[in-house]
């Protein structure tokens, strides 16, 4: 699925709207935005809560499809692409972080990792030992037979970077990641995320509210009521 | 391969529901399993019955009858003669041997006791003819037939009602207040496919029966024997044309008798009991088919709970069809695995019936497979629904689930 460009993959999004119908009434969620991100970049979308920077990170990973414009991952147009085939792109070439961590509920640690390399039929003791390595490398190495619910959020959020590392994805697309952590946890799991970012030069999407987040990004957009702002 | 073992992790992950909800099938395949045997049992039952009335027997009754083989031995018209059975015995070449023979109900006494039973006027080859043994004495011959000897040949029930457990051979016995002396002890030959009881019986000359007990000059019924089960066909056919002869039936015109050979009526209970056996399958089948709605039921709301989790799984890679696949292995797991234990609670059960209650239920062990891999795609056909609907989701909407 990738080009030339291993270590990171670079999204265009081509002015994309969404817009929902909730009963009958249409809710725009983006009115037109027209965002390039480069290969390896750090890009930081900001916003108040509502603006539409959640729904544009969606759309960016292929969980949502626009309902006009056009998203590229490199010269690639993907947004068209049939349900299947948009699975197969998330699963190599995007991982994705969630603000409420989004394991999967009375699975251990280590086969949530496992579970991207599962769904490109990656053999069973290859997925072992790559999510065992991943566990080590955000500091989960001794927790890997821990169901989730056993697991603080700062540790849960470790898991998920863990498997959003797996397939080892070009786009690393991040939601809020320390919205539901302490700051200490939230501190923590950020450093985690831009050392992974600098490490591997993937690309990397971070949504948040906070600023304070968006300091440690080479880049910032400001998402404003469906609306890119300056910058 | 891997989302097949998935599935299987799924159903692991909750196994008391997992169990429940196999129980409908475990409970469907069971029933299916048991009553199918039940009815094969009761199949070979009755052919074990006609068995013992001989495979060879040809039965002629006066009177027209339906086909349905209840009448046998029990025609009205009084139009057979002993004469007739005598030219069947010597005229038709594929006929062995025959016997005319005629029966009425009388109170027979002893010393001790008395009993209400068949008497039955018989020839002297009855016996081989019914290919019947003596368990005591003897049988009469042509002397006691010729001069209506008032002997009697006692069946098993009647023997042991009238004299308990002794031998009853040389005691007498009153038939309608005529003693008649003892001369043999009949050998066990249990029920008549008609459901009477043939140990029930006391025979006596058949002229006795004719001249002192009930004033008549017919038979009931000849029995004859033809020369082997393949030649059935052949002397009936003789017997036929003898008949018609002999009772002046003009050709085309309706005959005053009826043939019934044993093997057509096997024929018909053969059919009456494999109807039998498919209806107690079908009404099994229903419980069946509840455990599979049961399945459908259990994995719309599994999927309805595990929107979240199919959200996630979608969003890290699995397509519609990787999801479909775990769903419906899951929902086939449940019925391959309940019609398994199912099948083997079957097999226990008819194992059980045979010990306990002495039925002969044989294992259907084709139909069993054929029930378990019923049940397997029952358990796929309804999963099929559910699955297809957690295929369709909408990632993002599913990871917002609640």
């Amino acid at each position: 699925m990738q080009e030339d460009d291993r270590p990171g993959l670079s999204v265009r999004l081509d002015s994309v709207t969404k817009i929902y119908v909730v009963s009958g009434e249409e809710l725009p969620a983006i009115r037109g935005i027209t965002l390039s991100i480069d290969k390896g970049e750090a890009l930081a979308v900001v916003g108040s809560s509502g603006s539409g920077k959640s729904t544009l990170l969606h759309l960016s990973g292929l969980l949502d499809r626009p309902t006009t414009g056009a998203v590229f991952y490199g010269d690639r147009r993907v947004d068209q692409l049939p349900a299947s085939d948009r699975a197969v792109l998330r699963n190599r070439s995007v991982g994705f972080v969630f603000q409420n961590f989004q394991l999967i509920p009375r699975t251990t640690a280590i086969e949530n990792v496992e579970m991207p390399l599962l769904y490109q039929g990656v053999s069973a003791r290859e997925r072992r030992e790559r999510a065992r390595d991943l566990l080590t490398s955000v500091g989960m190495g001794d927790r890997e037979r821990h169901y989730s619910s056993q697991l603080s959020g700062g540790q849960q959020q470790r898991v998920a970077i863990a498997r959003a590392l797996a397939a080892s994805p070009g786009l690393l697309l991040a939601d809020e990641p320390t919205g539901n952590l302490d700051s200490r946890s939230a501190s923590s799991v950020l450093e985690l995320l831009l050392s992974i970012q600098e490490r591997s030069r993937m690309t990397l999407v971070l949504v948040t509210h906070d600023t304070e987040v968006a300091r440690f990004a080479t880049r910032t957009v400001r998402v404003r009521d469906g609306l890119l702002e300056g910058s | 391969m891997l989302l097949v073992f998935l599935g299987l992790k799924a159903l692991l992950r909750n196994p008391y529901r997992s169990i429940l909800t196999s129980l409908g099938i475990v409970i469907g395949v069971l029933s299916v399993i048991v009553l199918v045997s039940i009815g094969l049992g009761a199949k070979a039952l009755v052919l074990q019955s006609i068995q013992n009335l001989g495979p060879n027997l040809l039965v002629v009754i006066p009177g027209s009858v339906t086909d349905s083989g209840a009448q046998v031995g029990g025609g009205t018209d009084t139009t057979l003669t002993v004469e007739d059975a005598q030219a069947i015995r010597e005229d038709c070449p594929d006929v062995w041997n025959a016997s005319g023979a005629l029966r009425t109900a009388a109170q027979v006494q002893s010393p001790h006791a008395n009993w209400s039973t068949v008497i039955l006027g018989a020839e002297p080859n009855y016996l081989p003819v019914r290919d019947w043994h003596l368990a005591h004495g003897g049988f009469f011959g042509p002397e006691e037939e010729a001069s209506a000897a008032r002997v009697a040949v006692l069946g098993r029930l009647v023997a042991s009602r009238l004299f308990g457990l002794g031998n009853p051979v040389g005691n007498f016995i009153q038939i309608n207040h005529s003693p008649f002396r003892v001369i043999g002890l009949l050998s066990s030959k249990g029920q008549s496919p008609m459901g009477m009881n043939q140990d029930d019986m006391v025979v006596i000359p058949l002229s006795t029966l004719q001249s002192q007990i009930m004033g008549v000059t017919y038979v009931g019924v000849i029995l004859a024997a033809a020369e082997s089960p393949d030649r059935v066909a052949d002397a009936k056919r003789e017997i036929r044309d003898l008949l018609r002869l002999r009772h002046h039936i003009p050709p085309g015109g309706r005959p005053d008798f009826d043939i019934q050979a044993l093997s057509d009526i096997a024929k018909t209970a053969n059919r009456l009991s494999l109807i039998l056996t498919v209806l107690l399958a079908l009404i099994a089948s229903i419980s069946l088919f509840v455990g599979g709605i049961g399945i459908l039921n259990i994995m719309l709301v599994s999927v309805r709970e595990r929107t979240r989790e199919i959200g996630i799984r979608m969003a890290i890679g699995a397509r519609p069809r990787d999801i479909l696949l775990q769903f419906l292995t899951e929902s086939a797991a449940l019925s391959f695995f309940g019609g398994l234990a199912g099948g083997l609670l079957g097999i226990l059960s008819i194992l059980a019936i045979r010990s306990f209650l002495g039925w002969p239920a044989p294992i259907p062990w084709e139909g069993s497979l054929l029930t378990v891999a019923g049940a397997t795609f029952l358990g796929i056909l309804f999963g099929l629904y559910p699955a297809w609907r957690a295929s369709r989701l909408d990632p993002m909407e599913a990871l917002r689930y609640e």
